[in-house]
């Protein structure tokens, strides 16, 4: 029983939303409501579990020069080292997250239209508990705009907030999920009940002559007074899917690559460069790095930590430090891999050949310990991602190259020369371009 | 009691999970960052939401005053306006940024490329969405004009007289009774 003060108000409703006379939309009900809700379920899931691999992808664990929310805490501390393949793991995995949160805007904006009366309850809350549930549904829903909001954004380069993508958009989505799991808990048997009162078959062949309301639910989504339908159920959730299709459509060319990428029209990544070996994407231009034009003084700075007397070889050089030129590197033995390169932000390079030297067979000539880590460094000024520490694993990957060329040319400017590194299943910005600087240490002493 | 106190508690660990998230999100900028979350969220519901549903809602009632208007040998046309226009209003919700060539010098620092193309693109896919609608509607209207559509998947028309809402609640009474 409501208090009598809520009872009052309940009765003095302000007017407009506030009023269910105001939402005259025959098709808000239970169960339009559940059938978008049986999509965002296990799509959100998905989305989570995603974002979750890709922040693991970075290493953030390895060395604290790899984690972007380094005060994470419990919130990660626990995640598992990242795997040196296969090749497409962070490709299809990062891919997924980007376009599948696309694909889910149409049915979020559906399903916040569908229980949008909810939103001007009146009184705004009658008991502690109700509080607390509304207050969580602020979190739910403010937490699903944030997290779309902030990841189409990043997506485009439209850095607009006053605060860093990273740490939002991975601490936005646990304030989201602790919503999400108990909303979930909380409604999950009304969804199942509403799926089942009505079938889906059989609405999906009810034409907008025959489209009448729900009947009336405890949750008041059933308009009490409904307007005469202007579009089938079946209709408007064919508008959410075409909306999806559409979005899907035009962006998925850009993570694919190759010919489907003329297809993503709108996709910020779905331009195609054209047929020469270096036509493909660039995550950050030389200009942008800071790069001039790198002439044959350029040395390779190859070095070995772990060592405090440097050991010597018969040929009386020091082994723990080395400097290499590109003519050096590429006398060295040149392994070749068809490796993609993805992005972050959901697109990907395609699969491309490299060729260069072996991380492992560097290792090897620093004499650096088999469990050893690698810190890479790059000549690139300011900006983010200017050196990246790889596991042992990606170092030991029999394709993870410093690569010295692209397709058998040189690498262009954009791409990295004089080298780079490619490592299979490496998020895109811990590829590091315009090498200087390699530093084999043992995994316990991981440099920031 | 226990079934009571479940779902409270469920709230509170819930609150506890969101709280240790939003102490580090906050961390940075509180106002900033709490600003942004807040506001997305009424963003969309005092704003996005008004705005598209005030326009369908306007497009409505004049076809309800207009009656005449409605139908195209009786086939009931405003769903083939919805459609491309919300399909196309998506896109360009979701990819505004760089069609109207906002972060135009962050993308060309990043890719090497211009956002130029992007506008004419979205122009072209809104036309495609457009004459596709068209062209079915006149699909549906010639096949009226040579009877070969069923009666039940055209509109009647009827938009004053009775609806099938009554109808149904006319039924639903009568068996109560």
């Amino acid at each position: 029983m409501l208090p009598r003060w809520a009872r009052r108000a309940a009765e003095n409703l302000p007017p407009g939303p506030f009023r269910a006379s105001f939402w005259r939309s025959p098709l808000r009900g239970p169960w339009f409501t559940a059938v978008l809700s049986v999509a965002l379920l296990p799509g959100i899931t998905l989305m989570f579990l995603t974002g979750l691999a890709s922040y693991a992808a970075y290493n953030p664990n390895l060395a604290p020069g790899n984690d972007t929310t380094p005060d994470k805490g419990l919130l990660g501390s626990w995640l598992p080292g990242w795997p040196a393949g296969p090749s497409w793991l962070y490709w299809v995995n990062q891919g997924m997250h980007v376009t599948l949160g696309l694909v889910l805007i149409p049915i979020v904006l559906a399903k916040l239209w569908s229980v949008l009366p909810k939103l001007f309850e009146w009184p705004p809350a009658r008991s502690l508990p109700h509080l607390l549930e509304r207050s969580s549904l602020l979190l739910l829903v403010g937490g699903a705009v944030f997290e779309l909001v902030t990841g189409v954004m990043n997506i485009q380069y439209f850095y607009a907030w006053p605060f860093g993508f990273y740490q939002a958009h991975y601490y936005g989505a646990w304030v989201f999920m602790a919503a999400f799991v108990v909303h979930v808990a909380f409604r999950l048997p009304r969804m199942v009940t509403a799926l089942r009162a009505r079938s889906l078959r059989r609405e999906l062949r009810t034409p907008l002559s025959a489209t009448t309301v729900e009947p009336p639910d405890p949750d008041h989504l059933v308009s009490p007074d409904p307007a005469r339908a202007t579009i089938s159920r079946r209709g408007a959730l064919g508008m959410v899917v075409a909306g999806s299709l559409a979005l899907l459509g035009l962006s998925v060319g850009q993570t694919i690559g190759g010919a489907a990428r003329s297809s993503a029209l709108l996709a910020p990544r779905g331009q195609d460069l054209g047929k020469g070996p270096e036509d493909f994407q660039v995550n950050k231009t030389a200009v942008d790095a800071g790069i001039g034009p790198v002439d044959d003084s350029w040395r390779l700075e190859l070095k070995e930590a772990a060592s405090r007397s440097p050991s010597v070889s018969p040929t009386g050089v020091s082994l723990a430090s080395m400097s290499l030129s590109r003519t050096q590197l590429l006398a060295l033995p040149q392994h070749t891999a068809r490796l993609p390169i993805a992005c972050v932000e959901g697109w990907s390079t395609g699969v491309q050949t490299w060729t260069g030297v072996r991380l492992a067979d560097l290792a090897a000539l620093v004499g650096a310990a088999p469990g050893a880590s690698l810190f890479v460094e790059s000549l690139q000024r300011g900006g983010g991602f200017g050196s990246a520490t790889l596991s042992p694993g990606q170092v030991r990957a029999p394709d993870a190259l410093l690569a010295l060329r692209v397709n058998g040319a040189d690498l262009s400017a954009d791409h990295g020369f004089p080298a780079r590194v490619v490592v299979p299943a490496l998020p895109g910005v811990h590829n590091t371009k315009w090498v200087t600087r390699m530093t084999f240490q043992p995994a316990a002493a991981a440099q920031p | 009691m226990r079934r009571e106190w479940a779902p409270l508690l469920a709230l509170l660990a819930s609150f506890v999970v969101a709280g240790y998230a939003a102490l580090r999100l906050l961390a940075g900028n509180p106002i900033g960052i709490g600003a942004w979350f807040v506001g997305s969220a009424v963003v969309h519901d005092l704003v996005l939401f008004p705005l598209y549903a005030g326009l369908d809602t306007a497009l409505v009632m004049l076809l309800r005053r207009r009656p005449e208007l409605a139908t195209m040998a009786g086939v009931w046309w405003l769903n083939y306006l919805r459609v491309p226009a919300v399909v196309s209003g998506l896109l360009l919700l979701v990819w505004s940024p760089l069609t109207l060539r906002v972060p135009e010098a962050a993308y060309h620092a990043a890719s090497g490329l211009s956002a130029q193309p992007f506008l004419p693109r979205w122009l072209a896919v809104t036309a495609v969405l457009f004459a596709v609608s068209a062209a079915t509607l006149a699909m549906r209207v010639a096949m009226v004009y040579h009877g070969g559509f069923h009666r039940h998947q055209v509109f009647s028309g009827r938009i004053h007289r009775g609806s099938t809402v009554h109808h149904e609640r006319s039924r639903s009474s009568a068996r109560r009774r």
